[in-house]
């Protein structure tokens, strides 16, 4: 018999040597991102029009029901990440300090969450709290202790390791954060331009052997694509911040970016392909990346989750029922005069921030309280917008200006505290100002002053736009807290309208 | 960094103070749009045309878009 030749027996042999690495590069690795965003504390179903007319939306048991479907699609292999803002912003969240959401967040076995700049509304303390209860990191590179000390509420990345791919997940907070929460939930805190610091973080991760770096960004869109653009090696932006509801990924140079809107209304499930021996994505969801979750009484949840939400829930009402102050006189707004409720409004306003004005619009009272106890529930019907405030520097005569803008707008008149103002209203718009005291003093037009009003009024609301050239704006507490507060210092309160605002020839 | 930036409203640029969200951008372009948007007969949309929450972030430069919406 011929012998094989030399050359044959080695092909036979490679052949023989390579057949398993074939058969393995045959076989990507297929890996299933889970995403939301900015829940902003709604564990409970809520409508939006905007999505249904008719079903409401969002809910954490349907949300974790929807998740563990996605998961038993690909076990072993599904990552769920939050791009942070999880906590404020619901009384099922806000009355627990967002213990609630991290009940829920355990439940579903999160691994990683991004810290966004509302985690810091409550402060350092409460946010060191909410980290020791949760089962995941809490993840943030550029928050930094400007003493150099590790924080302990926050770790700059996470390793997850899924189906022999080890993925290094980097957390990321907006730098506008400062600008967003009263300053003493910041102090000692620096936040650094994530573009001046990732490049050093993508490489300490591959040289910790990363094989996939995954952004997990409370920056807004528009700051997830600038930093794709300039900057190479992340894989994937799971994105917060802006709300954008991205119903297919974006690609800039290599990365993928994706966010799933906000409130729970969207569930992002990005499948990722990855080849297994350069380990690199060869292929991910190019269209319906979010689901949307509709909370119709026929969509399935979770009942485990519907308990936790249920135990929250239930306690509520008991919250809501504590009475929080009292009040001996009836409290009755007026749209078109000084009231005493709006002047206390206004105090809590000023005590609150140190400022030596305060405004407040009297659209945004929206309800009278009796003579008597006062619960928390009744704080929130007679200031139901959620507003924040905003304490700034205006001049003098910018805050004339204000006066007269208002004088002259047809809304509501403002309600004052710090301040008298006196108006003719039959005089010509932008002369109807005719008088204003701050304390005891005539107001200097070139002083600067504190002043304190909402975030509605702010951006220019009720068309007072002299309120958008205000200098050192900073926001502080929401004017519940701020009433709330005031009325368990001060009860019980017996405002009287104290000829504040006063109109001559009426 | 600024205290206050510049975001484009349906092409106008708008002031607000830096942190401010889009319906704060909406109440500063005009109050009647504001007040569409917040209660559901307006969408805004970013430059790619996804939609964006009232609540959501803004930065220096950002556009966004009012439409009706589509029921």
């Amino acid at each position: 018999m011929k012998k094989p030749s030399k050359s044959l027996l080695c092909l036979v042999i490679l052949l023989v040597l390579t057949a398993p690495l074939h058969g393995r590069e045959r076989s990507a690795v297929l890996l299933t991102v889970i995403h939301f965003n900015d829940l902003h504390g709604r564990l409970l179903p809520y409508h939006d029009k905007s999505i249904s007319e008719t079903t409401p939306v969002g809910g954490a048991a349907r949300l974790a029901r929807m998740i563990a479907d996605e998961r038993a699609k690909n076990p072993g292999g599904t990552v769920l990440l939050s791009a942070g803002d999880m906590f404020q912003g619901s009384p099922i969240s806000n009355v627990f300090y967002g213990e609630s959401v991290i009940a829920f967040m355990n439940a579903l076995k999160f691994d990683a969450m991004a810290i966004g700049n509302h985690e810091l509304d409550w402060g350092q303390g409460v946010l060191n709290q909410l980290a020791a209860a949760a089962a995941f990191p809490l993840l943030s590179a550029n928050i930094q202790d400007k003493q150099s000390m590790a924080l302990s509420w926050a770790k700059p990345s996470a390793v997850l390791t899924k189906k022999n791919l080890k993925l290094v997940v980097i957390g990321m907070t907006t730098p506008d954060t400062p600008f967003t929460t009263r300053p003493g939930n910041v102090s000692g805190l620096t936040f650094r331009d994530p573009v001046e610091i990732l490049p050093q973080l993508i490489r300490e991760a591959r040289n910790r052997g990363a094989d996939l770096i995954v952004l997990l960004s409370h920056l807004g869109l528009d700051a997830d694509q600038q930093i794709a653009e300039q900057i190479a090696g992340i894989d994937v932006i799971i994105g917060g911040h802006s709300h954008t509801a991205m119903t297919h990924p974006l690609r800039v140079n290599d990365t993928i970016i994706v966010q799933a809107g906000a409130y729970g209304a969207y569930l992002g499930v990005l499948q990722l392909t990855v080849e297994p021996f350069s380990r690199k994505i060869v292929d991910y969801t190019r269209t319906n990346e979010l689901r949307t979750v509709l909370s119709g009484p026929n969509d399935p949840v979770d009942e485990g989750v519907v308990r936790i939400v249920d135990r929250f829930n239930d306690q509520i009402s008991t919250k809501f029922a504590r009475v929080i102050g009292e009040s001996s006189v009836d409290l009755v707004r007026n749209p078109h005069e000084e009231s005493n409720v709006g002047d206390l409004i206004c105090d809590a306003m000023r005590h609150a921030s140190g400022a030596d004005i305060a405004f407040q619009n009297g659209g945004g009272i929206r309800a009278d309280i009796p003579q008597g106890k006062i619960t928390i529930e009744q704080v929130y019907t007679l200031l139901p917008f959620d507003d924040a405030l905003v304490v700034m520097d205006l001049t003098g005569d910018q805050i004339k200006q204000i006066l007269e803008q208002n004088a002259s707008s047809g809304h509501s008149i403002l309600q004052v505290s710090g301040m008298t103002v006196h108006y003719d209203l039959a005089r010509p718009a932008g002369s109807r100002v005719i008088r204003v005291d701050v304390g005891d003093k005539a107001l200097e037009p070139l002083k600067t002053y504190r002043v304190v009003t909402n975030d509605f009024l702010a951006a220019g609301g009720d068309h007072l736009t002299a309120f958008k050239e205000g200098k050192h704006p900073a926001y502080g507490s929401s004017l519940v807290e701020a009433f709330t507060t005031h009325l368990e210092k001060h009860s019980p309160v017996h405002p009287e309208r104290e000829k504040r605002i006063v109109f001559v020839n009426p | 960094m600024n205290e206050q930036i510049t975001v484009f409203v349906d092409g106008r640029p708008v002031k607000i103070y830096r942190g401010m969200l889009v319906k704060h951008a909406l109440i500063a372009c005009d109050y009647a749009l504001y007040k569409a948007a917040a209660c559901g007969e307006v969408v805004v949309v970013d430059n790619h045309g996804f939609v964006l929450g009232l609540e959501g972030a803004l930065q220096e430069g950002s556009r966004v878009f009012t439409g009706p919406r589509n029921k």
